[in-house]
């Protein structure tokens, strides 16, 4: 079906403009009032979702015409779904669906971009998303992890192909890895034999060969008898628990992310953050985690005839409003001297990292664009740092803070958990 | 465009009259414009009349102007610029044509003044919402057409109110309705359905009032207008405020105006007071003046249907808060003007003579409008400047009004003057020029520029002049509208 | 019809490459209309520029918003300006705000609140243009149409800057009018309906005392928003009359008596649609909410600037309710639900909830001016809906209209929407026709005119008003660049 599925929706596209903008109830000045990155920069209309949408049912009803520019459009989005949820707060209609599967049809359709491309050439050869800098389970050496493809364990860490080969965000993996061991946690990783969860390859489109990781991952978890995934990484907690859902590769498989589980930890007691940290920060929501981490809701049905766009059975849309929103500010707020401020695009609102939809590979322009947009939302709030749940979000506000000489600090809420607990 | 009747011979005209008294009596007025003596006046008493005038201009290029309120004339806007001009006195059109309760709404020709129509609307429980002290004579669709600032500024939602809608002829001759009266159906058929001339805007795009409004019968000639009326309060609780400084009543207007807690809102100075209530001249106004304040707040707070007292109570508890904290008292009296005795005088025309030339028999009015923060300064330069020329300030009146629900202030020095005293008359036009000079130059902004000062208005601004030009093109092609007048 | 190189290049000139696209991939995106090309402007100098420039070549421009659907000529030029959105200044004591055109409602609203202010936002959402002209939730209040206009900066179809009222002599804002006939006169619909020909590239506006919070106290992830609290002295019911008659009583009672700080005439189906957060959630409210009210209603916020004004205003309201026989709708009288809609109401936040989410398009006769003239024209239209309903072509909300008193009850609006699925043809068709039959019968019977273009028939029946406003659109736009049509921002 792909596209097609979403004709109608696409149809339904009113060109309110709402897409490009946080909900209008939480506006609350003229400043950070735009939610979608792709608009903001590019500023032709086609460039925010609504206009998408229009292209797209343009296209199914005229015939597919690529040009540059359209590829352009296609490809600079983070796919970060803030469209979609500004436009659900009144409106039922998938949005960020049928960009996702325009972007598969582009793709179909070898009109690539060679950038990621050349991410995905990377992934069919090392199972990574990013070039290896040596073996995938180099950052955990010394900490005496169990390998879960090896021994029985409760609790598979995935770590993820940017924590374990950055070598400057390796430390993310080694505190989450100490962070599990504190509590007790009887986890493993799969360390070398661990594979990309294929995340970042379907939100740029390349649906085979996520399917391919999907497949390969549940077959390792299936072999180990794994029951619980915990990653410390958004995209690979979206992969996991929403798409391999999607696609019904999941089954009863419990994909946590470290915030989620840290947060069942403190309260379980089995977790005792008490050395201060002192700091003032705000949080970032990672997409992946926040509004696109949502669990996937299965449904099949048809449009009933008549005047309404309902449908028989009813259809659930994903709104953003079952993400990971509290269990990271829970972790934060039990972490003995930090004070959170929020900045004004929070939650399901939240502004994008740029990291997303291949954007970081395809233009790392834009992408650091769009980081520096959140680093000046966060330097607004006054506070000291700015913290965020996923190593693609740090890495890109690192970038973006080395070019701007802001003084902001970025830490992974891993990081200040590993130094309250140490 | 609509159907003309066949040019009328020029003795066949409404009234037509060519004697010297009468053309004497159009030639000149209190203010400093140039004395042109009209060929003729003309005195129509209903539309076609006044159709057949300005299609009679037309083929004869003789310039109209357009009259509606009884002598005295006080800005020359009704005083020919050019010679051989045909005056159309409208004073005798004096139907009032509706008064509604339910719509809130009335009608009447342009020679009705509101001596006559306030008692007409209060019949039916409404009232005008008023300029300050109109002299007896003064037309109502004249003062609204002048945009003339008025008592109640939270009814000031616009300041096109209380104009509704108007009938008109273009300089063209062809008639034209604006608002919801332009149609569909004529006036009585609309008022067969339900409908009254209310709603001012459109038809289409345009606001049509608009243009015809401050245009000085540059435009065309009114036939009738609509104004929006207000309810009659069931109570009212007058008060004023003197204080020595501006400011605090400025603050308190604001604050006022804003949480719309009053009905009659305006500041007058202590000899814009003295002028209004000195019933024996000169001692009484000396003693008078002497007696108030510099400044007065006068503001009314008004009770309707439901529960008038409590509604009274509340907003006198509200606005105490404000007084309290601005270090001001509002009281029933000031300097032996009781705050009753103000609001009765103010709800309607003025006693004859008219309260501004009591004093010395002529007065020259110099007003703009301006925001907050500028009233003060402006003020000070206007009376410094007059202190200079020889004029005392404590003789210069002051009239402050919030229009527009507190969006700009009306701000007005009325010079009260001897038109016989050479020297007297000489300074106060000198005062007259060089203060507007000067208020323009501290931002003061002549919205409606009358007589021999607007030029410095208008000369500012030539990209809008230009645009207005261009509609005066399509409205009056051959120029027949009081030529001479704003920037035309 | 693409710009020949030259042409472009001219125009790239003024706004930069990357401001200019004539790809036409991109049209779709842009009202289904074969543009010329797509031009994104940031300030009245690169306005005025390219304006020059369309009379040069002849060109016709469109200037649109956050841009609603619309009708535009092939070929013509799109001025997107979504880049001119900054906030001028709001000045406080002045009461005024002025903004370029894509500063949004909800923005310059929540800037305003901050200082104790807010504006009148129009009924097609926060999400527009906070320069546009109509009518909208808050009129009660804070008035409508163009009348909260004051000075505006307009670069006219000719490509000449002219700066309205106290902005051209004086340049202050405070003022649109004069000096002399008022520009205001045609300088009435900000940017788009595109209505007055020309851009208009920053307007003052009234602004209005704000007795609320500096920020609402909103609570829960989208879409399930409430407030923590009804913010002290607010106070939101739903009222339903036994008869139309009696409403309006009540309603024209309210507004002389001004106690009301929002009273908006929605029939329960808009009320649905304002609390309800899908469309099958929407369908069962509606049906619930009908089954409580005893006939047409309108819900009323009340706001105190103090404890003892509020008291006094919620007493004069129950009691002029009470009078009319009116009923306060039980349900909504749920903190929650009232919190709601409180805040749906004063932000304008669910617009498209109201209008759209349905079936995707509602077409719409929109009557500004005396409200029970049109209420009794619109009794009549709602009723030409029920058939429709019936044959399941357009949404059922009981044949309803809905409207308001402006200005506490001196001018009005009422209008009647009909919501259907647009890809369905015979609904389409059906909608169509019930429209052109119910302003037909308007004009006919003298209720009012819908214009809708040049239509000669209704122009003679209006003074011939459009003879005139083209001899104006002629001397303005002499090489004819600027076209009308309808569309939102």
């Amino acid at each position: 079906m792909g596209l097609e599925q979403y004709k109608g929706d696409m149809e339904m596209c009113c060109r309110c403009s709402t897409c490009k903008f946080i909900p209008m109830q939480r506006v609350s000045g003229h400043d950070f009032v735009n939610v979608c990155p792709s608009i903001s920069r590019f500023n032709f209309h086609s460039y925010s979702g609504g206009g998408r949408l229009n292209i797209g049912a343009a296209m199914l009803r005229d015939g597919f015409q690529y040009t540059d520019r359209l590829l352009d459009i296609v490809y600079n989005c983070q796919m970060c779904g803030a469209c979609g949820v500004s436009c659900n707060y009144a409106m039922d209609m998938e949005v960020l669906e049928p960009i996702q599967e325009f972007r598969i049809r582009c793709v179909a359709d070898g009109k690539t971009h060679p950038a990621l491309d050349k991410a995905i050439a990377g992934l069919r050869a090392h199972g990574s998303m990013v070039p290896p800098t040596g073996k995938r389970g180099d950052w955990a050496i010394g900490l005496g992890l169990k390998d879960a493809t090896r021994e029985k364990v409760d609790v598979l860490y995935h770590a993820g192909c940017l924590t374990s080969y950055d070598p400057s965000l390796q430390k993310l993996a080694r505190a989450t890895a100490k962070i599990l061991q504190k509590a007790g946690v009887n986890f493993g990783i799969a360390g070398d034999a661990e594979i990309c969860c294929g995340g970042r390859a379907y939100q740029m489109g390349y649906q085979e060969d996520f399917l391919r990781q999907a497949r390969e991952n549940m077959a390792l978890i299936k072999q180990a008898g794994i029951k619980t995934v915990v990653t410390a990484c958004a995209e690979g907690y979206q992969a996991f628990k929403v798409l391999y859902d999607k696609f019904k590769l999941r089954g009863d498989l419990e994909v946590l992310h470290i915030s989620e589980f840290v947060d069942r930890l403190i309260q379980e007691g089995r977790l005792k953050p008490r050395k201060k940290v002192g700091l003032s920060v705000t949080y970032h929501d990672p997409c992946r985690l926040g509004r696109l981490g949502e669990p996937w809701v299965h449904w099949e049905g048809k449009k009933v005839p008549g005047d309404r766009f309902v449908f028989d059975p009813p259809k659930t849309y994903r709104r953003g409003t079952h993400g990971v929103y509290d269990p990271p500010r829970n972790v934060l707020k039990s972490l003995p001297g930090v004070t959170l401020t929020e900045m004004t695009r929070i939650k399901e609102y939240a502004w994008c990292c740029g990291a997303g939809g291949g954007v970081s590979e395809s233009n790392p322009e834009f992408a650091q664009w769009t980081a520096r947009e959140r680093i000046r939302e966060a330097e607004s709030t006054g506070a000291e740092a700015l913290v965020t749940a996923c190593s693609w979000c740090e890495k890109a506000f690192d970038e973006a803070i080395r070019e701007t000489g802001s003084a902001l600090k970025v830490y992974d809420i891993v990081e200040l958990v590993e130094a309250a607990i140490s | 465009m609509t159907q003309e009747p066949k040019s009328p011979a020029m003795g066949t005209l409404a009234g037509m009259e060519t004697g010297a008294d009468a053309l004497n009596a159009y030639s000149k007025d209190i203010s400093f414009v140039n004395s042109v003596r009209p060929a003729c006046v003309t005195r129509p008493k209903d539309a076609k009349d006044v159709q057949q005038i300005v299609k009679f201009a037309n083929e004869t290029k003789t310039p109209l102007v357009p009259v509606s309120s009884g002598a005295p004339h006080f800005r020359g806007d009704t005083v020919p610029s050019v010679g051989g001009a045909m005056i159309v006195d409208l004073s005798a059109m004096k139907k009032i044509l509706l008064v509604d309760r339910k719509r809130r709404v009335a009608m009447c020709e342009p020679g009705v003044t509101f001596a006559e129509l306030i008692p007409e609307v209060e019949k039916a429980g409404l009232r005008l919402n008023m300029p300050l002290l109109p002299r007896k004579s003064k037309s109502v669709t004249g003062s609204m057409l002048e945009r003339e600032p008025v008592l109640m500024p939270k009814y000031h939602w616009d300041i096109s109110d209380p104009l509704a809608c108007a009938g008109l002829f273009f300089g063209t001759g062809d008639e034209f309705r604006t608002g919801q009266a332009a149609g569909p159906g004529t006036i009585a058929e609309q008022w067969a359905v339900g409908g009254v001339q209310k709603a001012p805007y459109g038809p289409g795009t345009a606001s049509w009032h608009r243009m015809i409004q401050g245009a000085q019968g540059t435009m065309g000639i009114v036939t009738w207008t609509s104004m929006r009326c207000e309810i009659l309060p069931s109570l009212e609780e007058p008060y004023v405020v003197g204080s020595l400084q501006l400011a605090p009543l400025l603050e308190l207007a604001h604050w006022l105006v804003r949480l719309r807690m009053v009905n009659e809102c305006f500041l007058l100075n202590g000899a814009n007071l003295a002028a209004i209530f000195a019933r024996r001249w000169p001692e009484d106004y000396v003693k008078r003046k002497a007696a108030l304040p510099p400044w007065v707040l006068f503001y009314t707070v008004a009770g309707y249907e439901y529960f008038p007292e409590e509604r009274v109570r509340s907003q006198v508890q509200d606005i105490t808060e404000i007084t309290q904290r601005l270090g001001i008292e509002a009281q029933r009296a000031a300097g032996g003007v009781s705050a009753r005795e103000i609001l009765r005088t103010v709800q309607r025309p003025s006693e004859e003579p008219y309260w501004k030339l009591r004093a010395k028999g002529a007065c020259q009015d110099i007003f703009y409008l301006t925001n907050l923060e500028k009233i003060e300064g402006q003020i000070e330069t206007f009376l410094h400047l007059g202190e200079k020329a020889g004029c005392a300030a404590s003789d210069i009146g002051v009239y402050v009004q919030p229009i527009v629900q507190g969006t700009s202030y009306h701000c007005e020095f009325n010079l009260f003057y001897d038109a016989e005293n050479r020297r007297e008359s000489d300074r106060v036009r000198e005062i007259s020029a060089l203060g507007t000079k000067a208020l323009i130059a501290e931002g003061g902004f002549f919205s409606r520029p009358y007589g021999e000062n607007a030029r410095m208005m208008v000369n500012r601004d030539a990209a809008s002049v230009a645009v207005l030009n261009k509609f005066k093109k399509i409205f009056d092609p051959n120029h027949v509208m009081n030529p001479g007048k704003v920037c035309f | 019809m693409a710009l020949s190189k030259d042409v472009y290049r001219a125009f790239e000139d003024v706004v930069g490459a990357e401001y200019i696209c004539d790809d036409p991939v991109i049209m779709p995106s842009y009202h289904q209309t074969e543009f010329a090309a797509v031009l994104l402007p940031q300030n009245t100098a690169e306005v005025q520029a390219i304006i020059r420039l369309c009379n040069k070549f002849s060109l016709p421009f469109r200037p649109v918003c956050t841009g609603w659907t619309g009708k535009f000529a092939k070929g013509s030029l799109y001025l997107d300006l979504r880049r001119m959105n900054r906030i001028i200044e709001i000045n406080e004591k002045n009461m005024y705000a002025v903004v370029e055109p894509y500063v949004i409602s909800a923005q310059l609203q929540a800037e305003l609140m901050k200082g104790g202010l807010h504006l009148n936002v129009k009924g097609a959402g926060s999400n527009c243009s906070a320069m546009l002209r109509g009518h909208g939730h808050l009129d009660q209040t804070t008035s409508g149409d163009d009348r909260n206009h004051l000075a505006i900066e307009w670069v006219t179809p000719a490509g000449e800057i002219v700066r309205s009222g106290s902005l051209g002599s004086s340049d202050e804002w405070f003022c649109g009018d004069g000096p002399g006939p008022s520009l205001r006169s045609i300088l009435t619909s900000a940017v788009p309906p595109g209505v007055t020909p020309g851009v208009f590239t920053k307007a003052a506006m009234k602004v209005y005392h704000w007795p609320g919070p500096a920020k609402f106290p909103i609570q829960g992830v989208s879409p399930n928003y409430s407030l923590s609290e009804i913010p002290p002295n607010f106070m939101a019911r739903y009222y339903s009359f036994p008869s139309v008659a009696k409403m309006f009583e009540a309603e024209n009672k309210i507004g002389e008596s001004e106690i009301a700080f929002e009273l908006m005439g929605f029939n329960v189906a808009m009320v649905a649609a304002n609390i309800t957060t899908s469309n099958e959630e929407e369908e069962e409210t509606f049906r619930r909410l009908s089954r409580e009210v005893q006939g047409p209603g309108f819900f009323v916020i009340v706001a105190g600037n103090s404890a003892a004004d509020f008291a006094y205003k919620r007493r004069v309201l129950e009691h002029i309710v009470a009078e009319a026989g009116g009923k306060s709708l039980a349900s909504l009288e749920d903190p929650r639900l009232e919190g709601i809609l409180l805040c749906q109401c004063i932000r304008i936040s669910a617009s498209i909830r109201e209008t759209f989410r349905p079936g995707g398009m509602f077409s719409s006769i929109p009557v500004m001016g005396q409200r029970d003239l049109t209420i009794q024209w619109a009794i009549g239209a709602g009723k030409a809906k029920e058939p429709l309903i019936a044959k399941g072509l357009i949404v059922d909300d009981g044949g309803a209209f809905f409207g308001w008193g402006v200005e506490q009850g001196h001018l009005g609006k009422t209008e009647i929407f009909c919501k259907f699925d647009p890809q369905n043809p015979e609904a389409k068709a059906a909608v169509e026709a019930w429209h052109k039959e119910q302003s037909t019968r308007a004009f006919k019977e003298r209720y009012f005119a819908l214009l809708a273009g040049q239509d000669e028939e209704i122009g003679r029946g209006l003074s011939n008003y459009h003879i005139w406003w083209n001899e104006i659109q002629k001397e303005l736009d002499p090489n004819r660049v600027s076209p009308e049509g309808g569309a939102l921002v």
